[in-house]
């Protein structure tokens, strides 16, 4: 049609059309390139502002991004009240990503990528950044522009930040760990709902056999709730990792090992195993077994997301759990908001039998490994450690745990004190209360004191400290504690003093360099157990012995050996890192 | 499709090249109109082969092209030894065949039923209806899969156990050897209207007058439909078939992923989710890129052959 007729009217609007194609298609490329030059630009003023002004502390706004390997679903962008202070005093914004899935795999694509982001927190995945070349060693920076981050620390533990034995550089900043932490309080253990153990006359429970009591005698003289659903003696959460949390963990914090990631290793020797070969914890996925048999144990366990756990915690059907407060907790909180506080938990230390200590409490040192990084996208990495420096800083750590004088507390005869209003949004309206002051946002980004350390004013450092941490239990909570004689659940576990502090912190935290075969190998013996343990429990008790010897057969053909060996040298590097 | 090949097609045949100068000339728009697109085929299909040069080498993100170690054909040993990508492969397989056979009988079953529903409301509700599931995420799609089938009040074993045909409740997710079927059924579910339109709009281009003929000879609805109708769309059947079977084993792995747990893993490992997680998520760069490298030569290769196959039976083909 075009070509036939040929009036200059068509011959314009085509060519029209055609510009009009080859203009976007341009558009489309020129935005992002604009959008580049914007960003260098900008930075580079900064770099050259901060060289003329080394006097003064420099101020002047700057944006570094930051990337994140745990999510942070509260982030407003530094919106927040606690946010803008930050701004205020340092200049920086940070314009964060956090991780969504599997960290491991984005902090992969960040690597490949060549474009990093400025302040990088990939946990054990730092690895692949560091193989990559794009860490800066941050030895030096500490050094000259960071006096709060290296007070904090001291000499011991800023060793301890050290890479590794051939590269003794510092990658991290050790974040994870709060230096001096003490325990007020405990999250773990195995949860059992107020209402049963009060019917049961607060009895001791101190083995499984205790707590199945408590969920058999509770489940038969009540098996359906008010509206006729059936009430759950015991549900699992298998969904993707939370499976170590719930599943396998467990399997050692009962039999008196400590936790080592998926491995268990000797205090003394070093020698390693992986976990699940220990012949203990054959017993204790047999009681899981048991558990399933007598119904007790939720069929639904193995099939289930973590959203739907969370809403059959909700409904206040589940008797009893063995998980983290930091994972089931939403579900609790709506139990809470709903008023029904006797169907919330209490946490108790259960061991396989009366010979075994529960170890959640195992101490480990400071932990150094997981924390903030500069990458050597970084404009000015001076900036940033002095940023997080400030964050270090007495006054940086009081605004971050405690938020804004007059706000969110008041001294008053010289002790910080929390109004009560506050406590109650603290309590009843966490996640609103987080986003609007964005305390407990920041944290993770700087080294700084656990709870149970004092500033010079005499006050704690952190709200978690014995009074504020009772403040916060309702009545029913308080009723229970008081029938088992302790402030807080952590009165009901095995003192840290009783165990030998491990030298080498913990497994889990030891980076593994990109190359190594442990990778692999590790990989291999989680799809292997993950697939075994679920089915060992969910079998007829009679099968039980053989499906775990064709786990434990699986297990060796997938070099379960070399893993430990390899696992091995690493633990002992660590160790030889660490105490030279 | 058809109407691109042909336009190109004529220059060549006529073979004497300034006719062919001549065809170029008059068509010059077209041409200019078509060349954001090759551009962007080439920028987006052809440039990123070049990264397949990583699965001979032993790659690491920090070093240039020239500073990488070659290793050969290392990484395909690799995968050829583990036991895990034959599991995933026959996944793949099984579970895209399904797809396959299902994605194929329920559409067109169901494009030809509503194409002789005489009411217009019902019709146009109907299909409504039936395609919006198409536009809910795999999220939420098998959110609603596993709360139906779940054990604790799921509709399905609540219409069970009322209806008296089991005693205990079925934990469907908990059985490998449903898994297929289920994901095989939420696809169904999910797609069938969606994938029923391009039937229906192929449906519609079939000439009343054969309809007529065919009546007149005494033909039953039934009789039409098997004479006129699916004969009718057969080409477009064929095209389809032939660029789904190219795609054989890029299946995606999201419904694999959402619905799949510990106790089914046997049953629901993907390729892509076995390439996901053995390749990039452990850093393994070269080794993800060799299992994409397999991928995409199978698929060549399927692609080629049903194509073949179908040129020489039917004589309807894509290239």
């Amino acid at each position: 049609m075009m070509s036939s007729k040929r009036s200059s009217k068509t011959k314009a609007s085509a060519w029209l059309l055609v510009s009009t194609l080859m203009l976007s298609m341009l558009a489309g490329c020129g935005g992002n390139n604009a959008a580049n030059t914007g960003n260098t630009t900008d930075t580079n003023t900064n770099t050259a502002n901060s060289g003329t002004n080394t006097e003064k502390e420099d101020l002047t706004p700057v944006t570094f991004s930051f990337f994140s390997a745990d999510p942070s679903p509260n982030w407003t962008g530094m919106q927040d009240e606690t946010g803008k202070v930050i701004t205020e005093k340092t200049g920086v914004t940070l314009d964060a990503e956090f991780a969504v899935g599997d960290p491991a795999q984005k902090v992969a694509l960040i690597a490949s990528s060549g474009e990093y982001p400025d302040l990088i927190s990939a946990k054990a995945d730092i690895s692949k950044m560091v193989d990559a070349g794009a860490m800066v060693d941050l030895t030096e920076l500490i050094d000259k522009y960071a006096p709060n981050i290296k007070k904090v620390l001291g000499e011991d533990n800023l060793k301890r930040a050290r890479y590794s034995n051939e590269d003794k550089a510092i990658y991290a900043i050790p974040t994870y760990s709060a230096v001096d932490q003490q325990y007020f309080n405990a999250g773990g253990g195995f949860e059992l709902q107020h209402r049963a153990v009060k019917e049961a006359g607060y009895p001791p429970i101190k083995t499984v056999k205790d707590y199945e009591n408590v969920i058999k005698s509770y489940l038969d003289k009540h098996p359906t709730d008010e509206n006729g659903n059936k009430n759950i003696g015991l549900t699992l959460n298998a969904d993707d990792w939370m499976m170590y949390i719930t599943v396998t963990n467990p399997a050692f914090t009962t039999t008196g090992s400590p936790d080592d990631g998926e491995y268990a290793i000797d205090v003394d020797t070093q020698e390693v195993t992986y976990h699940f070969r220990r012949p203990e914890e054959k017993e204790y996925f047999r009681w899981l077994n048991h558990m399933n048999d007598i119904g007790l144990l939720d069929p639904e366990s193995f099939v289930q997301k973590t959203d739907q756990y969370k809403s059959k915690i909700a409904t206040g059907r589940v008797i009893g759990l063995i998980d983290q407060d930091w994972s089931y907790g939403d579900g609790e909180k709506a139990l809470k908001t709903a008023g029904k506080f006797d169907q919330g938990y209490g946490h108790y230390p259960v061991t396989l039998s009366e010979e075994y200590k529960e170890t959640s409490f195992w101490p480990t040192g400071f932990m150094a490994g997981n924390g903030v990084g500069i990458s050597t996208d970084c404009e000015d990495p001076i900036r940033a450690i002095k940023f997080l420096d400030y964050l270090a800083s007495d006054e940086g750590q009081v605004l971050l745990n405690w938020g804004i004088e007059g706000k969110q507390y008041n001294v008053e005869n010289g002790k910080r004190v929390i109004p009560e209003d506050v406590n109650n949004r603290i309590v009843n309206d966490a996640t609103n209360f987080a986003k609007e002051t964005g305390i407990g946002l920041y944290n993770l980004l700087s080294v700084h004191y656990g709870d149970g350390v004092k500033d010079s004013t005499d006050n704690y450092y952190t709200t978690k400290f014995p009074e504020q941490i009772s403040s916060q239990f309702n009545a029913v909570e308080k009723e229970t504690l008081a029938a088992y004689k302790v402030d807080t659940w952590r009165g009901l576990f095995p003192k840290e003093d009783e165990f030998k502090v491990k030298p080498w912190g913990a497994a889990w935290n030891i980076p593994v360099p990109g190359e190594s075969e442990i990778v692999v190998l590790d990989n291999k013996l989680k799809d292997i157990t993950w697939k075994r343990i679920p089915e060992a429990i969910l079998s007829k008790p009679a099968e039980f012995d053989k499906i775990w010897d064709a786990y434990m057969a699986d297990l060796e053909k997938a070099d379960v050996e070399k893993a430990e060996d390899l696992r091995e040298e690493l633990v002992k590097e660590r160790v030889k890192l660490w105490t030279e | 499709m058809k109407a691109a090949t042909n336009l190109q097609d004529l220059p060549t045949k006529k073979s004497s090249s300034g006719r062919a100068w001549k065809t170029l000339k008059n068509q010059k728009y077209l041409w200019m109109m078509s060349i954001p697109f090759v551009i962007w085929v080439f920028v987006f299909s052809y440039l990123p082969l070049w990264g397949w040069t990583m699965a001979f080498q032993k790659y690491k993100p920090a070093k240039g092209f020239f500073e990488q170690d070659w290793v050969g054909f290392d990484h395909f040993k690799t995968l050829f030894a583990d036991e895990t990508f034959f599991l995933a492969l026959r996944n793949t397989l099984v579970m895209s065949g399904m797809g396959l056979v299902a994605g194929f009988i329920f559409p067109i079953t169901f494009a030809i039923l509503l194409n002789e529903v005489r009411l217009g409301f019902f019709k146009r509700f109907a299909q409504t209806i039936s395609y919006l599931p198409h536009f809910v995420s795999w999220v939420v799609a098998a959110g609603i899969v596993t709360k139906m089938l779940s054990g604790d009040n799921g509709l399905i074993n609540d219409m069970l156990l009322g209806l008296g045909f089991i005693e205990t409740p079925i934990q469907f997710m908990a059985q490998g050897h449903l898994f297929w079927g289920i994901v095989t059924l939420s696809d169904v579910w999910k797609e069938t209207g969606w994938n029923a339109i391009i039937y229906l709009a192929a449906i519609a281009g079939i000439g009343p007058e054969l309809y007529e003929a065919a009546r007149v000879d005494g033909a039953s609805r039934l009789r039409q439909v098997w004479h006129i109708t699916l004969p009718g769309i057969r080409p477009t059947i064929i095209v389809l078939l032939i660029m789904s079977i190219g795609n054989l084993l890029n299946i995606g792995f999201e419904k694999q992923f959402l619905l799949g747990n510990n106790l089914v893993t046997d049953y629901s490992q993907v390729l892509d989710l076995y390439s996901l997680k053995y390749g990039l998520g452990m850093g393994r760069y070269s080794f993800g890129t060799a299992i994409n490298i397999f991928n995409s030569v199978i698929s060549v290769i399927l692609l080629f052959t049903i194509n073949g196959i179908f040129k020489r039976t039917t004589k309807e083909s894509l290239l």
